[in-house]
């Protein structure tokens, strides 16, 4: 299958759910990447994991995030790339990239799902976002995901709220004030940790906001070393004294830089909430020595299969402990380096110095 | 199943109370009880263990170590009730194989039976009687080492029986010991304090075995207050911040996470002696499946042998293979398992970029070999079974490859002939290596050992001279003098 064949095919599969069988189009997009990605190849390989052999989604071999560090993972020539996402990465700052050859399928995921579990099928609502503009960040998926909220389900009175300067506070007060008195619907969306400074502020200044029914939020990300540390259940109640929108209208979303497929919950009413995604991601908890499920209810590492991912790889292997429930799973956080148990130095301690030096 | 851990000497009318740390291992739970102490309570035991040390400096020397063998050999006689108990819950607290922990505690015990422990202190005092009385000086005057009242442990980690290294240091030269364990092995050290106090009821209020949680500044102030001498394992972290806290007039002994290895040379690399070679070398990894501080996280090969360096790795993966099913590997949490698998899959995604690498791995991820040819940068492992083999030419590429890692090193296994022993090492010493053993034995110190390039017991006293002038000076003052 060519390229142009394989995004067809997706596409059709985003928007139709029947078009096509979630198996099927799995095995044809792993053998795509298994002969245009070397690096993927060699690693298949490796684990005795070939188109040949693979019948099954779940055998399709994980990709860890780490890779999208250390080789480039694509199916093209990474110069051809319409755009490359970039993760945030600290350690002596080399970054994943994740390359897109063109951002059609990138776009009808997210604009197809965000339609469905943000909007609710509503057309569109007035925004306000907590994040930089596409122009000023085109390397980050977030970005270009708030860019496309705004762009096809924004009013034409939304705004950015946040530049590189950080928050425009003047100019927020005055969208909420004017969303509180106008009585029409004003969804706030950006990085939950953009959320913590907010309500600092607004803690700070004790200024209460009752914004219109209908109101929501959206926060995604953690708050790892840009703004303080907050409990979950602390950040939804503090959203709901401060701007007056429900913890059921406060929707967190999670992605990843490495996924072109984001999850959502139904509301922070109950935490950890239950995630979920489209019909084109699939995701499975499991033990990661043997690679087996987890049996259910039971914690493991997450490992999404994201038929969107289609120059990269469609399988990741995330560093993200969870569990799964009846309608989707739990995030629970990192799974966080090993503790020491002894008192040799293992590599996860050594990294940690090398990071504080660097 | 349920035990109390820790030993407090005879305290009247206290009430103590207890925290339960749950441990599970191959579905059986244990419940081990350690002692919470109040401050007052740590405050108060520190000072009747400094009272009572007076009782352990009227013991000869040998006397002790005496007692210290027969504590030894109650723990060596696999009937004893103690060894039982020994043997019943470390595997349950520590996760370790009941086989290891089976066989590493009688080598390990081995090492502290009487004539082990005066070679240990002739090893660092050349006349043990100077913890006695005090001796003549080639020099003239008379010197005696003297210990502390009080010698405070803070000990981590999970290998059993690491404890007592300090434990026994402190007690054969005379002074009291309050000793902290760490919640992964809290049992151990108590168990051999309250055998102690058996054999020897005179000394049952020298010591006591505690625990409160690690940087609990409440209670270590009022610790690092009470002992004169500190000797504390842990990482380079919580070693600093240990170091910060210890007032100037105590004496910290710190022992960080190291980072050791093995060197093969291309001698032990003929037909036959390539498979008893890989064997030995297997053993020290899967000892305490690499969690020791002297246990290898990389092996180097030389090449030039009849086996070469990369067959030399296969041969490895077999013993490791084999080795799984006598003495499987310790059950690992989701974050180490997951650790693990991310830094196999690193590995196995580099592959297309480092041509010469291969990797031979368990599918149940319960071990894995990385064979790496001399252009590979050496990253210490991630332990659990995951060894680094890199081929080399000459002992150069190996200094090379450590010379990063200089503060942290400590033992270099080796299999090479008596020339290169010596060559090596000389090398080795200049780049911080502090021990060198054969393969096979690199989890099992000799008594006596330098541990990271110290001295056991020679640092935990002070020298105190009598200078020769002070008798010319005394001698017309006696009351015969002519």
């Amino acid at each position: 299958m060519t390229q142009k064949e394989l995004i067809a095919s997706i596409q059709q599969f985003i928007h139709d759910e029947h078009s096509h069988d979630f198996n099927e189009l799995a095995l044809q997009l792993f053998r795509y990447q298994f002969e245009h990605n070397l690096p993927f190849q060699r690693f298949s390989k490796q684990k005795r994991k070939t188109p040949r052999n693979v019948k099954n989604w779940r055998d399709i071999p994980s990709v860890p995030i780490q890779a999208f560090k250390d080789v480039p993972l694509s199916c093209i020539s990474t110069e051809q790339a319409e755009a490359t996402f970039m993760t945030s990465g600290t350690t002596k700052h080399i970054k994943g990239k994740h390359y897109h050859p063109t951002l059609t399928v990138f776009d009808s995921s997210m604009i197809t799902n965000f339609k469905k579990r943000f909007m609710k099928e509503q057309k569109a609502i007035k925004m306000g976002i907590l994040f930089p503009d596409h122009e000023e960040m085109p390397n980050s998926s977030l970005a270009r995901y708030l860019f496309l909220a705004k762009a096809f389900f924004g009013t034409p009175e939304s705004k950015y709220t946040l530049s590189g300067n950080g928050i425009n506070f003047e100019l927020l007060l005055e969208e909420l004030k004017t969303a509180q008195q106008s009585g029409e619907a004003y969804a706030l969306l950006g990085a939950s940790f953009s959320f913590v400074h907010l309500i600092d502020y607004l803690q700070e200044k004790q200024l209460y906001f009752k914004l219109p029914k209908g109101s929501r939020i959206l926060d995604t990300g953690g708050y790892k070393n840009q703004s303080r540390h907050v409990e979950t259940g602390e950040f939804y109640t503090a959203l709901k004294t401060h701007l007056g929108i429900e913890k059921s209208d406060c929707i967190n979303m999670y992605g990843m830089t490495e996924l072109s497929t984001q999850f959502y919950d139904d509301g922070n009413e109950e935490i950890p909430s239950v995630k979920s995604g489209p019909h084109w991601i699939r995701t499975r908890v499991i033990n990661p020595l043997t690679g087996l499920d987890m049996p259910f209810g039971e914690n493991g590492v997450l490992v999404h299969y994201d038929l969107a991912n289609f120059n990269s790889a469609l399988s990741i292997l995330t560093e993200d402990l969870g569990v799964e429930t009846d309608k989707g799973f739990q995030l629970l956080g990192r799974v966080q380096g090993s503790e020491q148990k002894g008192c040799s130095l293992a590599v996860d301690e050594f990294l940690r110095y090398a990071k504080e030096e660097s | 199943m349920e035990i109390t851990a820790g030993y407090l000497p005879e305290m009247n009318n206290e009430t103590i109370e207890y925290r339960e740390i749950i441990y599970s291992y191959n579905g059986l739970t244990a419940k081990v009880k350690v002692p919470q102490l109040s401050p007052q309570q740590l405050s108060k035991i520190m000072s009747i263990v400094k009272a009572n040390a007076h009782i352990l400096k009227s013991f000869s020397v040998s006397e002790l170590v005496a007692i210290i063998d027969q504590a030894i050999h109650i723990l060596l006689d696999r009937q004893s009730k103690q060894r039982r108990l020994a043997e019943t819950w470390l595997p349950i607290i520590t996760g370790y194989d009941q086989e290891i922990i089976r066989t590493g505690l009688t080598t390990f015990l081995q090492r502290f039976r009487k004539h082990e422990l005066q070679r240990f202190l002739v090893e660092d005092f050349g006349n043990p009687q100077l913890l006695d009385d005090f001796q003549p000086l080639v020099k003239g005057g008379y010197s005696k080492a003297v210990g502390a009242d009080v010698t405070g442990h803070i000990w981590a980690g999970n290998v059993p029986g690491l404890p007592l290294w300090s434990f026994i240091s402190a007690l054969l030269v005379k002074s009291g010991s309050v000793g902290k364990t760490a919640s992964e092995e809290p049992l151990f050290a108590g168990l051999f304090a309250d055998i102690l106090a058996e054999v020897e009821p005179k000394i049952k209020n020298c010591f006591a075995i505690v625990t409160w949680k690690g940087g609990d500044e409440e209670r270590e102030a009022l610790f690092f207050e009470g002992c004169e001498t500190i000797i504390a394992y842990g990482s380079d972290q919580s070693l600093a911040s240990i170091k910060q806290r210890v007032p100037v007039t105590s004496k910290l002994i710190s022992h960080g996470h190291k980072i050791s290895f093995s060197i093969i040379g291309k001698e032990s690399l003929h037909m036959q002696k390539a498979v008893e070679t890989s064997h030995l070398a297997a053993l020290d990894l899967i000892r305490y499946d690499q969690q020791g501080c002297y246990s290898p996280q990389a092996i180097f090969v030389q090449k030039g042998g009849l086996i070469t360096p990369g067959e030399f790795a296969k041969y490895l993966a077999h013993e490791l293979s084999a080795l799984e099913i006598r003495f499987p590997r310790r059950e690992l949490s989701i974050e180490e398992s997951a650790s693990f698998i991310r830094n196999q899959q690193r590995e196995e995604m580099s592959l297309f970029a480092e041509e010469n690498k291969e990797i031979i791995s368990d599918e149940n991820g319960r071990w894995i070999v990385i064979y790496k040819d001399h252009s590979s940068e050496f990253l210490p492992s991630v332990l659990n079974r995951s060894i680094q083999v890199f081929a080399f030419d000459e002992i150069d590429e190996v200094l090379e490859k450590i010379k990063h890692y200089k503060k942290w090193l400590q033992t270099a296994g080796m299999s090479t002939s008596p020339e290169n022993v010596f060559l090596w090492s000389q090398k080795l010493s200049l780049h911080g290596v502090t021990r060198m053993t054969g393969i096979g034995r690199m989890t099992s110190p000799e008594a006596g050992w330098h541990q990271d390039g110290g001295f056991s017991l020679a640092d935990l006293v002070k020298m105190t001279d009598i200078e020769a002038s002070t008798l010319e000076l005394a001698e017309p003052l006696s009351a015969y003098s002519n």
